[in-house]
This record gives C-alpha cells, structure tokens and sequence, in this order.
C-alpha cells in the first residue's frame, strides 16, 4: 500500500520536481559559468564603491566574496534557488490535505484502508525527498559548471618596475610586457566539496517550509488560503530578517525570524577557510575560545523547525474532522 | 438469554448508539440510535441537511462524534477506523477522482491501494457500464465518472457497501445495472446502506429504510411492511360501513366525498376480501401506499397534520423529533402511525371534507 501511494505521490509531482529541479541545475551551472568569465579585480572595483553599511548584509567579507568561491556561494542565496526550493515546498504542502480536500479526491482515497499518518508520511516522503534532490541539483549544477568550466586570467609579467608614490605612501608596478592571459579549469580554483554545507543548508531551508506548509494544509481546507497564509508568513519573515540585518539596534529581529539561519555563503566560507569545522555546531577561535554558531547548528534550527511541523501537521490531521467536498 | 443477546448481536454490522454530531449550535445529528443487520440492505431518507452524510462519515471515520458512538461490525469507527474501512466499500456522493489519471489507471491505483483489490473485477464491471476506460478523469462527463467510481466500489469484496446516492447522474440503463449489482450484492450475504432521494428506487432495493429530519432520527419503515399496505378507492352506496373487529387494526376507513370510500389497509390483503365482497361497492381499484407517502409525513408542510387532524401521533412525530417504528408483523401497526392516517389528514384538511377515521368508526 505504502509503495502505491508513493508511487502516485511521485508520478504527481514529476513534472514540478523535474521544472525545478532542471531549473535549479541549470542555474547553477550558468552561474559557475558567468563568474568564469568576469574577472574578479574587477568585482574589487564595484564592491569598493559600495558604502560600508552594505556590509552587514552579507555574512561574509567582500574580500573573500569576490573569489571565484565566494561568487558562486552566492548561487545559494539567488531568487532562483531559493524560489524554486519554495515554490516546490509550498506546493507539495499546500496540496498534502487541504489541496486533495480541495478538489474532494481525499473522500476516496480515505474511504480505502489506510491510516491517515500513512497518507500523510508517503505524502511527506515525497516532498522532503524532493528537496532533498533539488538540492542536490543545486549541488550538481554547480559541480557541473565548476568541472565543464575554465577560467581565463591575466598574468602579471614576472619583470615590474616599482615606481614609489610619495604622496600616498605606496608604489605602482609598471610592467616590462604586456599581461599574459593564463587559463585554467575552474576546479584547480574551487574545490565542488565545499559546497555541500550550502547545499545542506538549502535542504534544510526546504525542509522548513515544506513542514510549516503540510502543518497548515493539515488545518486548513482551502488550498488556495494555505498558500496565501504561508507566503504571508514568509514574507513578512523575510522582512523581519533585512530589518534585523539593516541596523544594530533592531538586530534581534534576527531571532524571530526563521530565514536567520539561512546563510549558505558563510558555510561555504567555514569549509574552505576552516574545513575542521564544515558539519561543527560550534565554530572556535585559534586560541580555543567558542566563536560562533557552526553550520550544523543553522541546518538543525530550520531541520528542527521543519521536523516539528510535520509532527504538528500529523496530529492535526489525525484528530481533525474531514469536511465533505464543497 | 445472554446467547440470544449474543447471537443478535452478532447479526448486527453496523449499530450506532445515541450518535450525534454537533457544530457550534448546529446539531448535524443528535442521538442517531440504529442497527443495521448483516445481509439487509438499508435506506437512508430525508432531504439535503437532514444529516445522512453526516451519519455516513461518522461510519467512515471522517467525523469524530460529539456524543455516543458508532461500531461496524463490533470495532468502534473512530478508533478502529481502518479496521472499519477494511471491511466497508464506500462510494461518496460526487465522488471525485485523480482528474490527471486515466480510467485504467484510477481502477489499478483503487485496487492495488486496498488489501484484497480487485482490478481484473473493477476492469468487468466498467464493461458491464460500457465505459472508455482509456479516457482521463479529467475528460470524463459526471456520469462517466461516476460510473468509473462505481467500478471501485462495486469490486471490492467488503462485507458492508455504504452507497451515497450512487445513480445520481446516471443514465436510467445503468441505474438499473447499479440497482441490480446491489440486488446482487445482497444475495452474497452483503450489507448495504443505501442513501438516495430517488423514492422509487430506494422502496425497490431496500429492506429497511430510516427517515432523517434535520438531523434526527424520525421513523424507520420496515419496507414489507409498507408492501402490505394498500389503499382501496371505491364507490359506494350509502353510509360508510364499520369494520369486523378482527380487521379493525389493520385499516382506516373515509369518506372524501359522497357516494365515495378510502380504505387503507395495513395487513395481508387476503382476510379483507371476503368482508368486501360483502359491501356494495363498484369501481373498486386498490393501490399500494408507496415510500412517498411515508416520507412527505416528514418532510413535506402538507404533510403536518392540524390540531384538529386525527392523525396526532405522526404530527407529535414530526414535531418532536422522536422516532416512529413500524414493524413487519403489523401487530403494532396503529392507523395514527401510519401512512394512510397521514394521507387521511392531508386530504381532509386540503379538502375540507368529512371523513371517517378508525377510532371514528369504532
């Protein structure tokens, strides 16, 4: 019975699971493939015009955000990933009880011997196994892009001649030659395993919203007010999180909203500055002294948050009456 | 005595003991006591709101109870409600499908998703209703589909069929084949619970029948006993006559106009032969009561009887909400209690014209 049900749920879901997850794979390899091709002194130059402030919006410095690591990380954090991991949450959680209420098809399917924690848990394993491959995807796309793609560099030339400023105080390398333009696989410069905490993170973030979503389809009986409610509510935690990132002192804003701990470009900078601490809960100073929450913490909070869900959205279902069909 | 209670109590499937369901103020269904027999096919009356459903989805499990309990076949349907789901076939009223899937396809999902599925039957009963199996849901008309989930429900070997109004939107062909896989049905020792508006059809399939009223319980009609009934029209000259005392119980005698007589018979018509064949009657024809005239006591305005009516105990019925019976021996047939009193009482008071009652007539 289990394996029927799960194979309906998943022939229901291919072709959302296969747009996003296409979408997301693709993405990430053209991603791989642009920051090839701009060079990264001059990304220096742009984030060098931009006000200090700005950078309390990234949990990274800008120095390190401008390698080709850090460019891509940002891969993670772009509309399309994200979207695309929600839009897939939403919908397979949206449609778990209040979507098949909805369209009265759960009238059936609950008249057949089956408990409703089964029909809710092969729905569920779906859904997460779904975010589970899309971000994968994005892993994938990335690892794609970073083993298909080669990076063009200009080579300073070996002779220069310092010529001193004294009124800054530096000098000024005046090359003997023109630049030598140097290419090379973009996998001699990134390496694909540093990714994985962001991709943990990208699962754990669809594992929140896919969870929070079943738990208000599991209440509600109008599919279309289980969306509404739920992207109300990630929106306004969106804005609860730039407000708290905007200024210092709202900055514990940022411990209400749920989308905090999602921060996959500060994971990846842990695995490639600090790689012992890449699945750490705790990130520690050289000297020994605790210094920040590690990733694993941030994937727990929202896997947590996620896991909770789905056991509130169980309850919730199991107790709840079944209204008849509209 | 405890044997016999024992022995009852396994011929019953499905009971429920003061059942209600209440929302807010609303009670869907107050106090729903009934026992539904193995092998008896069981109707379910009344109108839209009358709490049929209701009374249905508690049986599934789909609703918890807010008072008193349902069991079928001795598992208790909120607890042990898969248990209860095992052994029952459900067809619901519109049911909807996957609308993406298509016939073949729902039928293998339907009989491959319950322990004990039978697609290969599914698969014969679509044939039997000439359906496009190829088609998606999606595609399919209402009666298309509603013949697809027929195929579902019908193919199951379930001992109890709970079929809520199952020929709604189908051709008169296939709702006959519906009628007579549930004539079938039965004959394999099957239960049936049978909801349905269509009068005509529910008085041809069922055993037992029970009419809702705005979410109570309000009379269960034995359907042999309700075949017994019948009403005489004839003329007649001179006064009305009085009954034999034998026969006294088992009719109800008026005039509606002069020269003519209504005699409502609640028995075997054979021992009241002979005592017309006595009166001067001519034009005789004799009719039965149908189901309708039973249901419109409850359920139609005509149908409440005036203070002045005859009929007081179907009127303190309706009004009370408190549930008639009438049993098939007819020993406890009355004629305030049945059909032809109410039919009585709504043609007198439509007509104004004077009539003879039983207790009249005695």
């Amino acid at each position: 019975m289990t394996r029927v049900l799960l194979k309906k749920y998943l022939h229901d879901a291919k072709w959302l699971l296969l747009a996003c997850g296409g979408t997301i794979f693709a993405f990430c390899w053209i991603r791989v493939w642009i920051v090839s091709r701009l060079d990264t002194g001059r990304f220096k130059a742009i984030l060098d015009l931009l006000p200090g402030d700005w950078q309390r919006f990234t949990p990274v410095d800008f120095e390190w955000l401008i390698t080709y690591t850090g460019r891509i990380s940002l891969a993670y954090d772009e509309l399309i990933v994200v979207l695309c991991v929600s839009i897939w949450a939403i919908a397979r959680g949206s449609d778990c009880v209040s979507g098949e209420l909805g369209r009265g098809t759960l009238e059936m399917l609950m008249a057949q011997p089956l408990s409703r924690i089964k029909v809710i848990t092969t729905q569920s394993l779906v859904t997460v196994a779904g975010v589970a491959l899309l971000a994968l995807a994005a892993w994938g796309g990335t690892c794609a892009g970073i083993y298909n793609t080669t990076v063009t560099e200009e080579a300073l030339p070996t002779w220069q001649l310092p010529i001193p400023l004294p009124w800054v105080g530096t000098e000024m390398p005046i090359p003997f030659s023109t630049p030598e333009e140097v290419s090379s696989p973009m996998a001699d410069k990134v390496d694909v395993h540093v990714f994985l905490p962001a991709t943990a993170n990208l699962f754990a973030l669809g594992l929140m919203v896919a969870g929070f979503t079943t738990m208000m389809s599991a209440w509600d009986r109008y599919r279309w007010r289980t969306i509404g409610i739920v992207v109300g509510i990630y929106v306004v935690q969106i804005i609860i999180k730039l407000v708290g990132l905007a200024a210092d002192e709202v900055n514990w804003l940022l411990y209400l909203s749920a989308f905090t701990p999602y921060e996959p470009e500060a994971f990846v900078h842990v695995a490639e500055a600090t790689p012992q601490f890449t699945w750490s809960f705790s990130v520690y100073a050289k000297d020994g002294s605790w210094q920040t929450w590690g990733p694993m913490t941030h994937h727990t909070v929202m896997a947590a948050i996620g896991l909770v869900s789905y056991a509130a959205a169980a309850v919730i279902f199991v107790r709840r009456d079944l209204p008849a069909p509209m | 005595m405890l044997d016999q209670d024992a022995n009852a109590s396994l011929e019953l499937l499905v009971t429920t003991e003061q059942l209600g369901k209440q929302y807010g103020d609303v009670h869907a269904l107050a106090d729903c006591s009934l026992q539904v027999a193995r092998g008896e096919v069981f109707g379910l009356l009344g109108p839209n709101g009358a709490g049929k459903t209701t009374l249905i989805r508690l049986l599934m499990g789909y609703l918890k109870p807010t008072s008193g309990r349902a069991c079928v076949d001795g598992l208790d349907a909120t607890h042990q409600s898969v248990e209860v789901r095992q052994r029952v076939a459900y067809l619901p009223a519109e049911a909807r499908l996957y609308r993406h899937m298509r016939g073949q396809d729902t039928l293998r999902f339907f009989a491959d998703v319950r322990a004990g599925g039978d697609y290969r039957r599914s698969l014969a009963l679509a044939e039997r209703f000439e359906l496009d199996l190829s088609r998606r849901v999606a595609f399919m008309s209402t009666g298309m589909r509603q013949k697809l989930a027929l195929s579902i429900v019908l193919a199951t070997e379930a001992p109890l069929l709970i079929l809520d109004e199952p020929t709604a939107n189908l051709d008169p062909t296939v709702r006959g084949a519906v009628l007579d896989l549930v004539a079938e049905s039965r004959q394999q020792g099957r239960t049936v619970i049978f909801s349905s508006h269509v009068l005509s059809e529910v008085e041809e399939i069922c055993d037992r029948v029970v009419i809702l009223r705005a979410g109570q319980l309000v009379h269960t009609q034995d359907i042999s006993a309700l075949r017994k009934c019948h009403r005489i029209h004839a003329m007649i000259q001179g006064e009305p006559p009085l009954p034999p005392d034998h026969l006294q119980e088992q009719l109800s005698i008026r005039s509606p106009n002069q020269g003519q007589i209504e005699i409502d018979t609640y028995g075997e018509l054979g021992p009241l032969l002979g005592w017309l064949a006595t009166l001067p009657l001519t034009e005789m024809r004799i009719e039965p009561i149908g189901l309708r005239a039973v249901y419109d006591r409850f359920h139609t305005s005509l149908a409440i009887p005036t203070a002045e009516d005859d009929g007081q105990v179907a009127a303190a019925a309706v009004t009370t909400g408190k549930q008639e019976t009438t049993s098939s021996t007819g020993d406890n047939l009355v004629a305030a209690s049945h059909p032809g009193s109410v039919t009585a009482g709504r043609a007198r008071s439509a007509a104004g014209e004077p009539t003879v009652s039983e207790d009249e007539g005695r």
